[in-house]
C-alpha cells in the first residue's frame, strides 16, 4: 500500500496550550483511518492542520509525496484534499443541490477567468443530482439546508465533499450531535467511500460506531500520538484506556 | 515648543473624539452596528445646547438639555430604528443609520436654516488661559475636563456598581447575564442612552469653540470616530479612548507636515489605512 | 430626441454605469464599499487631465477605467487583510483620503477642480447615444456574470467564505476581481462624465454621492440586476418630475433607505419576488 498523506511533527499552540506537540502519521492510500482521543486531544486540530485551515508553528504536511504545508485550503482541495466541517456550513443561500453543483464545477471555479467564460451548468447539475441520490438527499434537491435537519444537513455535508472528487477525505465529526440510528446509517455512507476510491481520515467521538468501521486507529492525547494500529490491538492498550477513563 | 503645542492641541480634540467615540463602540460592542446616525445625535445636542442658551441665555441649562435630548433621541433610534432589523445581516441596520443620519441632518436644515446659527453670549470663544506657555480657549480647556469627568465617572460605574459589571456582562455574554438577571433590554436602553448623551454635549462643546451650529456639523467628526473605533478594536471602550487621542494627535501633527498634500479630515482615515495594512486588527484589537 | 432629453439619458446611463458597477462589489460578492465615488473621481480625473493635454476621447476612457480599476485592485487587496466589519469604514475612508488628496493638490486644481475640458466631438444627442450604448454593455456584462460560474462563486462567497474556501474556491482572487471589475467600470463613468460636464469638482465625488450610488443599489435589491435599473431611472428622473422632489433629494433618499431597509431588505427585487407564487 503506498502514502497517500503524512504529518510529520506538526506543532501549533492557542494561548500558550499545545493543541498538537509534535504529531506525525501516515495515511495509506485507500484505508479508512479514524483519529480518537479523549476531550481537548487535538484531533480536530490536527484535522485542520492537514486541510489547511491551520498554519502549524513547525512541522509539514504532506499530500501524494508533496509538501502542502504552505499551501491555503483551497489549494489543497484543488490537490485532492476535501474537509467537513464538524458544525456544518452549507451555504444557506443555495438549495441542497445547488450546494452540491458548487463542488461539481470546480474545474469550472478553478479561476475567475475560467469562471466567467462558462456559463452551462447542466453538467454539474446531472453530477450533483447522482450524487444526492446516493447520499439519500433526492428528495430534498430543490429546498434549503435552513429546513433540513441535523442529519440530513451532514449528509449534504459530505455530498458536497465528494463531489470535489477528492483522493482523500477529512471528516470532522460526522456522527456528532446525530442519533444513533442516523449515526449508524452515516457511519456506513463513509464505510462506502474507500471502495469509491476516497481514502477517509475521520474524527470521531462515537467511539462505537469508529470500532465497526474503521480500518487503522490512531489515538491522540494532550497533543501527542499516544498509539496506532488496528481498532482490537489499540482498544486492549492499558494506556489507551486509561487516557479515556483516567482509570488505570 | 510648536511641537508642544500641537500635541497639547491635539490631546484637546482627542478628548472631543473620545466623547464621540465611546458612544459608537458601546452600540457596536453590543449589536455589531455601526451607528453611524450617531452623528447626527451630536448635532441635535449642538442645536438644543444653541438653541436654549440663546432663548434663556443660561449656558448649563442649554448643556443639560442637549444631553438629556440626545440620550432620548439615542434610545428612540434603538427601539425605532435598530431593534426590528437585528435579525438581519449587520448591512441592514448600517444603511437604516445611514438613511437615518441623512434625515436628520435634512431636517436640521429644513428646520434651523442651512446656514447656521452662532451662541449670542458665548464669552468662552475667546477667553484663553495660559498653561505652562500654552494657550487655550475655555472651551477646549472646558472640553478636556469634561471629558474626563464623564469618562472617569462611567469607567467607576462599570467597574463598581452593580448596574455596571451588569452592563459589562451582557458586552461580553449576552447570554450568560441573561441568566445572572440582567435584562438586556435595560442594558441596550442605558447604552444608547449614555452613548448619545455624551454626544450630544460633544455636539454643544464643539458648537461653542467653532461658535457655530450648522446641519452638517456632524460629519466630519462622526467618521473620524469611526476610524477611531476601528483602530481601538471595535467593542472595546478602552481602545477607543487611547485610539481617539492617538488619532487626535496624528491629525494635529499631520495637518501642519502634510498641509500640502492632503486635507485635515483625510489625515485621521490616512492613519487608519496605514494602521490597517500593517495590524489588520487595529491599533489595539486581539488578531 | 431633444437636448434636455439627451442631457437625462446621459446622467442616467453614467448613473447607471455607477450602480450596476458598486453591485457586482457589494451585491454580487457581499464586500461593503462605502467609497464607491472616489473610483467614480479617479477615472474623472485621470481623464479629465488627459484630455486638456489633447489624448483622444477612446483613450481618456480607457485610461480613466485602468487606472481606477488598478487602485481598486489595492483596495481590494486591503479588504483581504481586513475583518469584514471594518470594510465599510475602511472603503469609507478611501473615499475620504481620494477628496483630500484631490483638494489639495494644485496640477488638478485644487477646491476648483479641472474646467474648460473639451468636447467629445459629437453633438449631444449621438453623445448620449454613447452614453446609452455602454450602459446597455454593462447591464448585459453583468447578466452575463451572473449567469456564468463567477456570478455563482460570487454567491458563495458572499454567503459563507470560509465553506467556500472548503470547495476549493480561491476567496482572495474572487474578492480581488470583483473590486476590479467594479472600480474600473466606474472609473469608465467618470470618464464619461467629464465630457457631459465640461467641468468637474472635488465634492462631486464625495461621500454623500457615494451613498446616493448605494442607495441606488440598495433600493433596487443588492444584487439585483434590474432592481438596480429599475431603481437608478427611478431614482434619477424623481428630482425631474418634480421640483418638490428635486429641492428634498436627499431627504427623500435617506427616507428611503430607512423605509426599504426596515421593510423589504431585499429592496424593490425582493418585493417583486414575493408577489410570485412560491
Amino acid at each position: 500500500m503506498s502514502v497517500l498523506a503524512r504529518i510529520d511533527d506538526l506543532h501549533i499552540g492557542f494561548g500558550g496550550v499545545a493543541a498538537a506537540d509534535g504529531v506525525s502519521f501516515a495515511v495509506e492510500r485507500g484505508e479508512f483511518l479514524a483519529l480518537i482521543g479523549p476531550n481537548g486531544a487535538g484531533k480536530t486540530t490536527v484535522l485542520r492542520l492537514m486541510a489547511g485551515l491551520l498554519r502549524p508553528a513547525r512541522g509539514h504536511v504532506f499530500f501524494d509525496d508533496r509538501d502542502v504545508t504552505s499551501l491555503p485550503a483551497h489549494a489543497r482541495v484543488r490537490l485532492g484534499l476535501g474537509f467537513t466541517h464538524q458544525i456544518v456550513r452549507p451555504f444557506y443561500g443555495f438549495s441542497t443541490i445547488e450546494n452540491v453543483m458548487l463542488a461539481a464545477g470546480h474545474r469550472q471555479t478553478e479561476s475567475p477567468w475560467r469562471a466567467i467564460t462558462s456559463s452551462s451548468r447542466q453538467a454539474e447539475r446531472d453530477k450533483a443530482q447522482a450524487i444526492l441520490e446516493r447520499i439519500g438527499l433526492a428528495a430534498q434537491a430543490a429546498q434549503s439546508p435552513r429546513t433540513l435537519p441535523l442529519g440530513q444537513r451532514k449528509r449534504l455535508e459530505v455530498a458536497r465533499a465528494i463531489a470535489l472528487d477528492p483522493q482523500l477525505l477529512l471528516l470532522d465529526e460526522p456522527l456528532a450531535g446525530l442519533s444513533s440510528a442516523e449515526a449508524t446509517t452515516m457511519a456506513d455512507l463513509v464505510r462506502t467511500l474507500p471502495g469509491r476510491g476516497i481514502t477517509v481520515v475521520l474524527v470521531e467521538h462515537n467511539l462505537g460506531e469508529v470500532l465497526r468501521v474503521a480500518d487503522r486507529l490512531v489515538v491522540l492525547d494532550a497533543g501527542r500520538v499516544l498509539a496506532e494500529g488496528l481498532p482490537q490491538e489499540v482498544m486492549t492498550r492499558a494506556d489507551v484506556r486509561q487516557a479515556y477513563t483516567g482509570v488505570v | 515648543m510648536l511641537v508642544v503645542e500641537l500635541a497639547i492641541k491635539g490631546l484637546v480634540y482627542g478628548c472631543m473624539y473620545a466623547m464621540m467615540a465611546v458612544g459608537l463602540t458601546l452600540v457596536y460592542g453590543l449589536l455589531r452596528i455601526l451607528h453611524i446616525a450617531h452623528a447626527g445625535v451630536f448635532a441635535l445636542g449642538a442645536y438644543m445646547a444653541v438653541t436654549v442658551a440663546n432663548a434663556t441665555g443660561q449656558l448649563a441649562l442649554g448643556f443639560l438639555v442637549a444631553a438629556v435630548v440626545s440620550g432620548l433621541a439615542g434610545i428612540a433610534i434603538y427601539r425605532l430604528a435598530y431593534q426590528p432589523i437585528l435579525r438581519h445581516s449587520a448591512f441592514v441596520p448600517m444603511v437604516v443609520s445611514i438613511g437615518l443620519f441623512i434625515v436628520m441632518q435634512e431636517g436640521f436644515r429644513m428646520i434651523f436654516g442651512a446656514y447656521g446659527i452662532a451662541f449670542d453670549n458665548n464669552p468662552w470663544y475667546v477667553a484663553n488661559v495660559s498653561l505652562a506657555g500654552i494657550s487655550l480657549t475655555y472651551v477646549e480647556l472646558a472640553m478636556v475636563i469634561v471629558s474626563v469627568v464623564l469618562l472617569v465617572g462611567f469607567g467607576l460605574f462599570s467597574g463598581l456598581t452593580r448596574a455596571g459589571i451588569g452592563w459589562r456582562a451582557t458586552v461580553t455574554d449576552p447570554q450568560m447575564a441573561t441568566s445572572f438577571g440582567v435584562d438586556p433590554v435595560r442594558v441596550r436602553y442605558v447604552n444608547f442612552l449614555f452613548g448619545s448623551a455624551l454626544a450630544g454635549i460633544a455636539g454643544g462643546l464643539v458648537g461653542l469653540l467653532n461658535n457655530y451650529v450648522e446641519p452638517t456639523m456632524g460629519g466630519a467628526v462622526s467618521y473620524k470616530a469611526l476610524a477611531i473605533i476601528v483602530l481601538g478594536g471595535l467593542g472595546s471602550v478602552r481602545g477607543t479612548l487611547i485610539a481617539s487621542l492617538v488619532l487626535g494627535v496624528v491629525e494635529s501633527f499631520g495637518a501642519i507636515y502634510l498641509a500640502d498634500i492632503f486635507d485635515r479630515d483625510a489625515i485621521g482615515f490616512l492613519f487608519l489605512i496605514v494602521v490597517l495594512m500593517v495590524r489588520p486588527q487595529g491599533l489595539l484589537g486581539r488578531g | 430626441m431633444s437636448a434636455y432629453v439627451a442631457s437625462l439619458v446621459s446622467v442616467i446611463g453614467i448613473n447607471m454605469i455607477l450602480a450596476l458597477s458598486l453591485n457586482i462589489i457589494t451585491g454580487f460578492c457581499g464586500q461593503v464599499s462605502l467609497g464607491h465615488a472616489a473610483f467614480y473621481g479617479l477615472g474623472a480625473y485621470t481623464a479629465a487631465y488627459l484630455a486638456k493635454l489633447g489624448v483622444a476621447l477612446p483613450l481618456t476612457l480607457l485610461a480613466a477605467a485602468v487606472m481606477a480599476g488598478a487602485i481598486g485592485l489595492v483596495v481590494g487587496l486591503t479588504s483581504l487583510r481586513v475583518r469584514h466589519d471594518f470594510l465599510a469604514v475602511t472603503t469609507m475612508g478611501i473615499g475620504f483620503v481620494f477628496l483630500g488628496f484631490v483638494r489639495k493638490q494644485k496640477w488638478l486644481g485644487g477646491e476648483l477642480g479641472i474646467s474648460g475640458i473639451p468636447g467629445s466631438g459629437l453633438d449631444p444627442v449621438t453623445y448620449a447615444l454613447v452614453i446609452a450604448v455602454f450602459a446597455v454593455a454593462v447591464i448585459v456584462f453583468s447578466l452575463w456574470i451572473k449567469k456564468s460560474w463567477m456570478g455563482f462563486t460570487f454567491d458563495a462567497v458572499a454567503d459563507d467564505e470560509e465553506a467556500a474556501r472548503t470547495v476549493g474556491v480561491n476567496v482572495s482572487a474572487y474578492k480581488l476581481t470583483a473590486f476590479g471589475i467594479g472600480t474600473a467600470l466606474a472609473g469608465l463613468a467618470g470618464g464619461l462624465y467629464i465630457y457631459f460636464a465640461r467641468i468637474i469638482l472635488p465634492d462631486t465625488f464625495d461621500f454623500v454621492q457615494s451613498i446616493a450610488i448605494l442607495t441606488m443599489v440598495v433600493i433596487g435589491g443588492t444584487g439585483s440586476v434590474w432592481g438596480g435599473v429599475a431603481a437608478t431611472i427611478a431614482l434619477t428622473l424623481l428630482p425631474e418630475v418634480s421640483r418638490a422632489a428635486a429641492d428634498y433629494r436627499l431627504l427623500i433618499f435617506g427616507t428611503m433607505l430607512i423605509l426599504v431597509m426596515r421593510f423589504s431588505p431585499g429592496g424593490l427585487a425582493g418585493l417583486v419576488r414575493r408577489q410570485r407564487p412560491a
